[in-house]
């Protein structure tokens, strides 16, 4: 049985709609729009659930905007990678709820209406990213996303924030532009903006013009997701960004790249016509370097939010590395790693949201010794260190054992010991974190007498952290979901 | 190769005109230099684009008495207009941030605000 085919543009309409008339709803009360928004969000995650569930019994299927049939019209299409959507709402929800307090302490009561929309606007743009088929849509749903992106980092009113965000704007903007280039040269070449026509179309195109397209697209991608040597505008950004969008940007919006780079390989593994090889083995060294470098940095770090920051390059590095090695364990590992890794930087970044919310400091050595006034928080905090570290049996171990496993696979076991030299740096500035949290004496004895977060910000941490656990002991569940689309990625190399 | 290029001047352009503003976002410590040079490598893009949809001798596929192919590709025009609504979009939100930081930071030189960091 196929769902009720509109629905997969009402995923897209429910959450744009709503982000539009967010300011309305909310001009005479702010905490309208905050109610406003967690509905609209809520429903759309009724529907992203109908959808997964749909795709997870029947396989991909498309809706085509308007009647117009591809490759004229508009198409929409669900696949097994586009069930990022349910993290997205699911983030996106807790969010919401975790941003109730927050915006009412941190910025005028005006703004909070602009702040909801702004935030229902990037989710919207992401779930677009998520479900497009056409080409140019997946431009203009990731300018969407990363407009709203700068501006929401700007929102947090940090003396830098402003800053941050222009820093972001100018690499997301030219990293926009590339990505619009290459789109344009894959329409000069083929004709079609709609993924599967340019698919079939490509066989034959002449290498040059390929090659500088799927380079450009790559690029692109990699600096949205944030690789070493193009990470430059993601720590100031992420850590100066409010909590909640921190959650946001970390957890989802980096991953946009991500999910762009599978489609570029859905079209290039497809039509045949692109040798990927040589630009697989430039992301294996992204990634491994990413992790490294990340871990590295992140060592340094006393700002909580910064080195959270720095842990986000580190492990987009262990997704860019499982895509690159092009095999079929490094690739699953790498598409749960979307998923897991959304839920775990969330459940870190929410939760120091949480701390720095209630005791006004940011820095590990201010926050010494605040476990025993605040034993939730730290708690689930410290549940998503370990899941990020990749201990059994959390979350962040199985995606991480299964890009060690595909390293080996596909032949290169160098940079499965990348991954485990890169496990062990981040090993250690989690344990440092954690240890100042428990056992390290506090600096202020002050901070002794704070109390545990508001339920709106506790409640959400706590699931994501149950989440964590859930995922890593039920590992194998989003594996054996991811594991079809993999395979009919790989079909054309080979089998995997 | 000059002929090659000759023919293709107008992607030729393009480049060109990418790699300028490219060298203006990465030199110029003016946040507005700065952002101009997006812009110039904005407008290389669209110009690429647009060039891509130009048929020799074609016109403007304008239904109506007396008009007869080959007519120009719309659809890159079509497309770009929606570029341009989100260049704008992205210039509106670079410029408001730029007063801001004028505002907190009292200026707007790169290498200053590195020192206020």
């Amino acid at each position: 049985m196929t769902p009720w085919p509109p629905l997969l543009a009402l995923l897209i309409v429910v959450p744009l709609t709503g982000a539009v008339i967010t300011p309305v709803v909310g001009r005479t009360r702010a905490v309208r729009s905050a109610n406003w928004s967690l509905g609209v969000m809520l429903a759309t995650s009724v529907i992203a659930l109908v959808l997964v569930v749909q795709v997870a019994r029947a396989g991909p299927f498309s809706y085509v905007v308007g009647g117009w049939l591809a490759p004229y019209g508009i198409e929409l299409r669900f696949d097994e990678f586009g069930a990022v959507i349910a993290v997205i709402c699911l983030l996106g929800t807790l969010a919401m709820v975790f941003s109730r307090r927050y915006a009412a302490r941190a910025m005028a009561e005006q703004r909070i209406p602009y702040y909801y929309a702004l935030l229902l606007l990037n989710l919207t743009g992401m779930i677009g990213f998520a479900v497009t088929g056409d080409l140019f849509n997946l431009f203009v749903f990731m300018e969407i996303l990363s407009l709203s992106g700068y501006a929401l980092v700007a929102v947090s009113g940090e003396k830098i924030a402003e800053m941050a965000a222009f820093k972001y704007l100018i690499m997301g903007a030219i990293s926009s532009l590339v990505i619009l280039l290459a789109i344009g040269i894959l329409y000069a070449l083929t004709g079609s903006l709609n993924m599967a026509d340019v698919t079939e179309r490509l066989g034959g195109a002449p290498a040059a013009p390929l090659a500088v397209a799927f380079g450009a697209l790559t690029l692109g991608f990699m600096v949205k997701a944030a690789a070493f040597p193009l990470h430059i505008w993601l720590p100031d950004a992420h850590a100066i960004a409010p909590s909640p969008v921190s959650a946001i940007l970390s957890g989802l919006v980096v991953k946009v790249g991500i999910i762009g780079m599978l489609r570029v390989y859905q079209i290039a593994y497809g039509s045949g016509a692109v040798d990927m090889r040589t630009l697989n083995h430039v992301l294996m060294w992204l990634g491994a370097l990413s992790i490294v470098m990340g871990a590295f940095f992140a060592v340094f770090q006393d700002d909580i939010k910064m080195m959270l920051a720095y842990s986000t390059i580190s492990n987009i590095g262990y997704i860019i590395l499982g895509l690159g090695l092009a095999s079929s364990y490094g690739m699953i590992g790498a598409s749960v790693h979307v998923f897991n890794h959304a839920i775990i930087k969330a459940t870190l970044f929410l939760g120091a949201g949480a701390l720095i919310f209630q005791t006004g400091k940011r820095t590990l050595t201010d926050l010494a010794g605040v476990g025993h006034a605040m034993p939730w928080t730290v708690a689930a905090i410290s549940v998503g260190a370990i899941s990020i570290v990749g201990i059994p049996p959390t979350a962040g171990f199985v995606c991480k054992w299964y890009i060690a496993l595909g390293a080996v696979q596909a032949g290169h076991p160098f940079f499965a010991f990348a991954l485990v030299f890169g496990a062990l740096f981040i090993f250690i500035y989690y344990i440092r974190m954690v240890n100042a949290f428990y056992f390290r004496q506090p600096r202020d004895p002050a901070i002794l007498e704070v109390t545990e977060a508001p339920a709106s910000m506790l409640v959400p941490v706590l699931i994501l952290a149950s989440l964590c656990l859930i995922m890593g002991v039920m590992g194998s569940v989003p594996l054996s979901f991811i594991e079809p689309a993999v395979h009919r990625l790989l079909l054309p190399l080979g089998g995997g | 190769m000059i002929a090659a290029l000759w023919h293709n001047l107008d992607y030729a352009a393009s480049v060109i005109l990418f790699c300028i503003g490219l060298y203006a976002v990465i030199t110029k410590e003016n946040l507005i230099k700065k952002f101009m040079g997006l812009n110039i490598m904005e407008t290389a893009v669209f110009a690429f684009i647009v060039a891509i949809g130009v048929v020799d001798g074609g016109e403007a596929p304008i239904m109506g008495p007396g008009v007869e192919p080959p007519f120009i590709n719309p659809l890159p025009q079509a497309l770009i207009l929606t570029g341009i609504v989100v260049a704008l979009s992205t210039t509106a939100l670079a410029l408001s941030l730029i007063i801001r930081i004028w505002r907190q930071c009292g200026t707007i030189e790169a290498n200053e605000l590195r020192e206020v960091e």
